[in-house]
C-alpha cells in the first residue's frame, strides 16, 4: 500500500449505511469522505477528486444515474452504485452510462470491499501484468495461451478474447451488452444468445463443472463476473 | 252476391235458395269478423226476400207463412253468423295466447342458460328482434346513475333515441312510436322497471310496414320488459353479494398477512437484536457464532421483503418479463448461490442434457422464482436428504421445463388444490413462512408465459416443474 491512503467519497442520504461503510473502509485502509446528496456530491468530487466514489443510485434530491451521467461528463473516476432488488433495469442503465461495477443492498463488507479493489486494479494497471492467474487457471496475456492445472486449454480465437476480456476485468460486473459490443462488434450488441452460447463452451474448457460455474458467474438480468482474484 | 245472380238464371225454388244463403252467411262469419257477418245476415235476408220469395222484385208480403219464413230465416242466420264468428274470435285470441306463452317461454328458457348479465341482455334482445321481426336496443343505469347503452343489440341509438329514452325514464311509461310522448320517434322506448325503480330502458324499432300495435303485441312487449327488468335485477342482487364476499375475503387476507408478515419480521429481528446485544457484552462465550446468526436473519429478511415485493408488483398487475435469452445453468447458479447457507448440508444434484436449449425467460424473475421453489425443497424435506433439478425439453409440447425436486413427504393430496394461492402454507418443522413462495412462483411463470405444475412422479418428495414455451434463437456460428 502507498503511503497516502486512497480516498473514497460515499454519497448516500442514509446515515446509518454512511456510518457503517465509514467504519469499514476506514478499517481496510481506505481515506473516507462523505456527502449526504447528489449535490453536495458533485462538489466533494470536484473539489477532492477522489480515487473512488460509491454511489447510491436512489437519492432524494437527483437521482443517482443523473449524478453518474454528470460525473462522467469529466471523469473517469471509478464508481461502485449500491441500488436495491429489483431494479435490474436502474442498474444496467448505470452500469451502460459509465458505472464500473454495482452492489445489491444488503451487501456484506467482504463484497463491497472486494468491488473495490477490483476497481483499484483498473485505475492501477499502468502496465498490466503479462500473466494472470487465479484458482488453477493461468492465462499469459501476452503469448495468448490459457493453461487449467498446467495444461494448455484449446479455445477459438472468439471464446479466447471473450475470456481475455473477462479477465482483465476481473472482479468486475461487465453487462451484455458491454461485452457483445466489444466482442461481436455493435450490430449484435443485442443478440444475448451469442453470449449465452459462447459463454456455455467457454465454461466446459475452463471450469472443473460447468454446470456450477466457480469463475465465470452469471449476474441475473445484468451480466457477467470472473471470479476469482490473484494478481 | 253470386247465389243471387245464380238463383235468378237457375231458378231455384225459393226454399233452397234461402238454405244457400244461409250457408253463405254461415261460411262468410268462418271468415270475416261479427260486424260483417251481421251485416251479412241482414243483407241476404233482404235479398232473399226480394228477389225470390214470391212475387220475385218486390218486399210487399201479404202472406202470413212466407213472412214468417223470412223472419225466422233471418234470426237463423244473424244467429248461426254470431256464433260462428263468435268460435272463431276465440279461437284466434286462444292462437294469440299461445304464442304470447310460447314467446314468454322461450325468453325465459334462453334467460335460464345465461350466466352473466351481458349473456343475459343479449339472449333477450335476440328474443325480441326475433318475434317482433324488429331491431333492439337496451340503455342500462349505471352505478354512476346515467343511462348508458348495452352493447350488443341490433339498434344503433343516436342523440334523440338516448334523450328519449331519459325522458321515459324520467316519467317511468312507454315512449317513441306508437305512444303519446314523441309518436314520430323511430322506435318504441319501454322503461324496465322494478319496485318503483327504473333499471333501464328497452329500445324496440318495429319494421315500417307495421304501422299500428294492437294490445296485445304491446302487452307482449311489456311482459318482454319486465321479464329484462327482472334479469337485470336478479344480476346486480348477484353482483352486489359477489362483491360483498370478496371484501370480506381480500379483509380476511390482508389480516393473514399482516399477522405473518409481523410474525415472519419479528423472528429474524429478534435474531438480529439478541446478537448484538451479546456481541456487546465482552464477556459473552459464544460471539463466535454470531455474525452467521445475523447474516442468516438479514437474508431472511431479504428474501422476506422480496416476496412481499414480488407479490405486490403481481397484484398491482406491473410485472413486465424483460425476456431474453438464457441459459438454466445460469438461472440455477444464481438462484443458488443467492440462497447461500441455507442450502449447505444438501447434496445438489443437476440433471441437465448437454444440449439443453436456452430459455427465453426474465433471468431476474426466473431466479426469484428458483430460488423460492429450492427454499420450498429445503424446509419441506428432512434436513440432510438431496435436492435435485432435472431440466429438458419436451418436443411435443413445445416447451423447456426445470422441476425441482425434494425428497420429503411430498404434498398433501388436501393442500393440492389451493397450492399456488397465496397464504397456503404446508406443515414444516422450521418456521412457517408467508405462503407467498408458490403464489409467485406462479404469477412469475405465467407473466413470462408459463407455468408452474405439481408433476406426479414415482417415489417419495414433491416434485414441482417450471415450464416455458420452447423458443428457438438464430444458429451461433461457431466463431
Amino acid at each position: 500500500m502507498s503511503a497516502a491512503k486512497p480516498e473514497v467519497l460515499v454519497i448516500d442520504d442514509e446515515i446509518q449505511l454512511r456510518r457503517l461503510l465509514r467504519f469499514t473502509l476506514a478499517d481496510a485502509g481506505y481515506e473516507v469522505r462523505e456527502a449526504d446528496s447528489g449535490h453536495a456530491g458533485l462538489v466533494a468530487v470536484a473539489h477532492h477528486q477522489p480515487e473512488m466514489i460509491v454511489l447510491d443510485l436512489g437519492l432524494p434530491d437527483l437521482p443517482g444515474l443523473d449524478v453518474l451521467r454528470r460525473l462522467r461528463e469529466w471523469t473517469t473516476i471509478p464508481v461502485l452504485i449500491l441500488s436495491v432488488f429489483g431494479r435490474e433495469e436502474g442498474k444496467v442503465a448505470a452500469l451502460d452510462a459509465g458505472a464500473d461495477d454495482y452492489l445489491t443492498k444488503p451487501f456484506g463488507g467482504a463484497e463491497l470491499l472486494a468491488r473495490l479493489r477490483a476497481l483499484q486494479r483498473r485505475t492501477k494497471q499502468v502496465e498490466p501484468a503479462n500473466i494472470v492467474s487465479f484458482g488453477s487457471i493461468e492465462v499469459d496475456l501476452v503469448r495468448r495461451i490459457v493453461k487449467k492445472a498446467g495444461h494448455p486449454v484449446k479455445l477459438t480465437a472468439r471464446e479466447y478474447a471473450l475470456f481475455r476480456l473477462l479477465v482483465t476485468h476481473r472482479g468486475r460486473v461487465l453487462t451484455h451488452r458491454h461485452i457483445l459490443r466489444e466482442i461481436w462488434g455493435p450490430a449484435l450488441e443485442t443478440q444475448t444468445h451469442y453470449l449465452r452460447v459462447f459463454m456455455m463452451r467457454l465454461r466446459q474448457k475452463i471450469e472443473d463443472d460447468a454446470d456450477s460455474p466457480k469463475y465465470l458467474q452469471t449476474e441475473s438480468g445484468i451480466g457477467y463476473r470472473l471470479m476469482g482474484e490473484g494478481s | 252476391m253470386a247465389v243471387t245472380i245464380g238463383g235468378w238464371l237457375a231458378r231455384f225454388h225459393y226454399d233452397v235458395l234461402g238454405h244457400l244463403y244461409l250457408l253463405t252467411v254461415i261460411v262468410l262469419s268462418l271468415r270475416v269478423s261479427r260486424w260483417p257477418a251481421l251485416i251479412s245476415a241482414l243483407v241476404s235476408a233482404l235479398a232473399w226476400n226480394y228477389f225470390f220469395v214470391p212475387p220475385r222484385m218486390s218486399f210487399v208480403k201479404p202472406d202470413l207463412d212466407e213472412a214468417l219464413l223470412v223472419s225466422s230465416y233471418f234470426v237463423v242466420a244473424l244467429v248461426a253468423g254470431q256464433l260462428t264468428s263468435h268460435i272463431r274470435e276465440q279461437q284466434r285470441s286462444e292462437r294469440q295466447r299461445e304464442q304470447r306463452a310460447t314467446a314468454l317461454f322461450n325468453l325465459t328458457r334462453a334467460l335460464a342458460g345465461t350466466h352473466t348479465l351481458a349473456e343475459g341482455i343479449t339472449a333477450a334482445l335476440r328474443q325480441t328482434d326475433m318475434l317482433f321481426e324488429a331491431r333492439s336496443a337496451l340503455m342500462l343505469v349505471t352505478e354512476e346513475g346515467c343511462l348508458a347503452p348495452h352493447h350488443g343489440g341490433s339498434l344503433e341509438l343516436d342523440a334523440a333515441a338516448l334523450s328519449l329514452a331519459d325522458e321515459v325514464r324520467r316519467e317511468q311509461c312507454a315512449g317513441g312510436r306508437f305512444t303519446e310522448i314523441f309518436p314520430d320517434a323511430v322506435s318504441l322506448h319501454l322503461p324496465l322497471v322494478r319496485e318503483g325503480q327504473v333499471l333501464g330502458v328497452l329500445a324496440v324499432c318495429l319494421p315500417q310496414r307495421v304501422i299500428r300495435i294492437n294490445s296485445q303485441q304491446r302487452d307482449l312487449l311489456e311482459a318482454f320488459a319486465a321479464q329484462v327488468a327482472l334479469l337485470i335485477e336478479r344480476e346486480r342482487l348477484r353482483s352486489a353479494d359477489e362483491r360483498a364476499r370478496l371484501l370480506a375475503e381480500s379483509d380476511r387476507l390482508h389480516r393473514t398477512l399482516l399477522d405473518s408478515v409481523s410474525h415472519e419480521m419479528r423472528t429474524p429481528l429478534a435474531v438480529l437484536r439478541a446478537a448484538a446485544d451479546n456481541l456487546k457484552n465482552d464477556g459473552a462465550r459464544h460471539r463466535a457464532g454470531l455474525p452467521a446468526e445475523i447474516v442468516e436473519a438479514t437474508n431472511r429478511l431479504n428474501r422476506l421483503v422480496a416476496n412481499l415485493l414480488g407479490q405486490t408488483r403481481l397484484e398491482a398487475g406491473v410485472v413486465r418479463p424483460n425476456l431474453d435469452w438464457c441459459d438454466a445453468r445460469d438461472l440455477i447458479s444464481a438462484a443458488r448461490r443467492s440462497l447461500g447457507d441455507a442450502l449447505s448440508g444438501r447434496p445438489f444434484k443437476l440433471d441437465i442434457p448437454a444440449d439443453m436449449p436456452l430459455l427465453r425467460a426474465d433471468a431476474v424473475l426466473m431466479e426469484q422464482v428458483i430460488t423460492n421453489l429450492l427454499l420450498n425443497a429445503v424446509h419441506y424435506s428432512p434436513a440432510g436428504s438431496p435436492i435435485s433439478i432435472l431440466a429438458g425439453w419436451n418436443e411435443a409440447k413445445a416447451q423447456v421445463y426445470l422441476t425441482i425436486a425434494d425428497e420429503g413427504r411430498g404434498i398433501p393430496a388436501e393442500l393440492r388444490p389451493q397450492l399456488f394461492q397465496k397464504f397456503c402454507r404446508g406443515h414444516r418443522p422450521t418456521g412457517n413462512g408467508l405462503g407467498l413462495g408458490l403464489s409467485i412462483a406462479r404469477g412469475f411463470m405465467q407473466a413470462q408465459g408459463g407455468d408452474i405444475a405439481v408433476t406426479d412422479h414415482p417415489g417419495p418428495g414433491a416434485w414441482l416443474t417450471l415450464h416455458l414455451p420452447f423458443a428457438k434463437h438464430a444458429v451461433v456460428p461457431h466463431e
